[in-house]
């Protein structure tokens, strides 16, 4: 019935608007709200949301390349934190650090820990590939939709990796004390600088993909192999090798997700479920398989998110992201940036 | 240059090659013929290493490669040409034509051979910074031919490079292909457009039912009557 209804993508924009101003009126007539309250909002959504972000580019990454939704993703974030946790606590008790650099050792400690979660991650993500999925890819179906096979892997490997990360650093939630020095003041508010330092190095991970896609050769052959498996082997392209790459820079990026968010939350073996689903929220609102489409839709189901639970009714928060999906999905069925469906050769 | 020795391959568990024979001399022009469905692309896609060959062997260059996964095989210098809608539409010319030399080395490579695809096709040049989904469907064929030309290829093989074209824009593409040849490359043209591609090829085979059926120098099969039988699909048309 809603098919014959043909809105055209004006009249979709047009809809979608008058949700945006109902629901900013709702808000505006919510007693909590001030200018205060918004710039908090602000803040905590859009560090929330590049986390959402981050995760979800991950997912669109793999999803253009190798054609499956991998829903083992929110466990490479959640590995990905205990990784920078572990190399935090191993720095921690070097005393050299300390001496060395007296003023900036919080900061020295906790790059480091990013970029063993990045590379870590990384590897991780590429053994992965190897050993689970690529049998599978031989089996037929390959990385096609037909490989439904890979996305039930995906499922069991979320299992499997949960409950090995529960075997190695059991159930309790950790604190992650990362001294990244004393609030900072943004505008008459005092900040976490955690906040800050989520929202600068989540778009730095962002805008470094970009480059890396778009300016180097290598990025040229994973936008070929996206695009059509046939024809970048018919280049000279080693696709089995650039399937590898791609799977393992989304799980880089997932593990730096992971480390980013320690600190300001706790890390814990159950914290990648549900933000694999939030992602994949973020990653539908923003358009599947739209990288860019990732990072806004990340910002804006987890700004979504803050404001609803703070202006509408804070005892149901992981509730709003999968409304404002079933929202999306129904009125813009694309996303913000997605195309039809993706081109096959 | 390549020889193809009891070809025997399929997709799935479907066989459509049923022990193919072909012979391509070192810069020559071969056209290979045959109606739908008789295993033409087959051949190709098996030499190019895309599918598995079940029996028998490939060689190029005195050398076997019919065990190769497919980049190696281009690095060999065997590279195939696609049909001109396989481009990237969402890149420009000039990074469709980067990715055709994938496997160069240096830069310096990369800009010497993006003048001599230039030089071959001056349509390309002018739609350099053209997206490639905004171009016609002859400056794709061009832009295929040329991608495939950028890795330096001691052989070329042509997937239908007439399909869907206008007489005019054929001819200009044969013309180029002669060129090409006379380069020093070696060309294996399949195709669809029989006058066509015997006009331009020294040698010809047809293939049916997924073995070669009729072989011969390109001026004699154009006067073959079994030829015109195998291209129809072997029945007589009854027209009365």
């Amino acid at each position: 019935m809603f098919n014959k209804l043909r809105i055209g993508k004006r009249g979709e924009n047009i809809i979608f608007s008058v949700f945006v101003l109902i629901y900013i009126a709702w808000c505006i007539s919510s007693p909590d709200m001030s200018i205060e309250s918004l710039k908090s909002v602000l803040t905590i959504g859009l560090s929330v949301g590049i986390i959402y972000g981050l995760v979800a580019l991950g997912i669109s990454l793999i999803y253009t390349g190798l054609d499956v939704v991998n829903f083992s993703h929110g466990e490479f974030f959640m590995i990905g934190a205990f990784a920078g946790l572990t190399m935090f606590n191993v720095l921690g008790d070097q005393e050299w650090i300390f001496n060395v650099f007296p003023d900036a050792y919080g900061w020295i400690i906790y790059v480091v820990c990013l970029f063993t979660a990045f590379v870590s991650m990384g590897l991780f993500g590429v053994f992965i590939e190897r050993v689970f999925l690529r049998p599978l890819t031989k089996k037929g179906g390959g990385y096609t939709v037909a490989g439904m096979g890979i996305i039930i892997c995906g499922f069991g490997l979320s299992v499997v990796l949960i409950n090995v990360a529960y075997l190695i650093w059991n159930p309790v939630a950790k604190p992650f004390p990362a001294e990244l020095g004393l609030p900072m003041e943004i505008g008459g508010l005092f900040l976490p600088i955690t906040y800050i330092w989520m929202i600068v190095v989540g778009l730095g991970v962002a805008a470094g993909l970009w480059f890396f896609l778009n300016k180097t050769k290598m990025g040229l052959g994973i936008r070929a192999v996206a695009f059509s498996k046939d024809v970048s082997n018919l280049v000279g392209i080693n696709v089995p090798l650039y399937i590898s790459i791609i799977f393992g820079i989304a799980c880089a990026i997932a593990g730096i997700g992971g480390t980013l968010v320690g600190p300001t939350y706790q890390v814990v073996v159950f914290m990648g479920y549900i933000i694999l689903m939030k992602a994949f929220a973020a990653a539908v609102v923003g358009g599947f398989g739209n990288l860019p489409g990732a990072i806004v839709g990340g910002f804006t189901v987890g700004i979504f998110e803050t404001a609803s639970s703070f202006y509408i009714s804070g005892s149901h928060k992981d509730l709003y992201a999968f409304l404002l999906m079933i929202v999306v999905l129904m009125i813009k069925p694309t996303g913000f940036f997605g195309t039809q469906v993706k081109m096959k050769a | 240059m390549l020889k193809i020795d009891q070809l025997v391959s399929g997709y799935g568990t479907v066989q459509i090659l049923n022990g193919a024979n072909m012979k391509v001399e070192n810069q020559s022009i071969v056209a290979l013929l045959g109606g739908n469905g008789t295993g033409k692309s087959t051949i190709l896609k098996a030499t190019s290493g895309l599918i598995r060959a079940w029996k028998g062997s490939i060689e190029f260059d005195g050398e076997q490669i019919h065990n190769l996964p497919p980049h190696e095989i281009v690095s060999r210098g065997l590279v195939q040409v696609t049909q001109g809608k396989d481009v990237f539409p969402a890149m420009s010319v000039t990074e469709n034509l980067r990715l055709g030399g994938f496997i160069l080395k240096t830069k310096k490579q990369l800009n010497d051979n993006l003048e001599k695809v230039f030089n071959y096709f001056p349509r390309l040049n002018e739609r350099k910074d053209q997206l490639a989904a905004t171009l016609s469907g002859g400056e794709l064929q061009m832009l295929c031919i040329g991608r495939g030309l950028m890795s330096n290829p001691k052989m070329i093989m042509l997937d239908e490079p007439s399909a869907a074209l206008a007489p005019q824009i054929v001819l200009d593409i044969f013309k180029n292909i002669n060129r090409i040849r006379k380069d020093g490359l070696t060309v294996l043209i399949v195709e669809q457009n029989v006058r066509m591609a015997l006009l331009l090829a020294d040698y010809g085979y047809v293939i049916k039912d997924g073995v070669i059926n009729v072989e011969g120098d390109s001026k004699k099969l154009m006067y073959d009557e079994s030829v015109k039988e195998s291209y129809l699909g072997g029945t007589k048309a009854n027209v009365q």
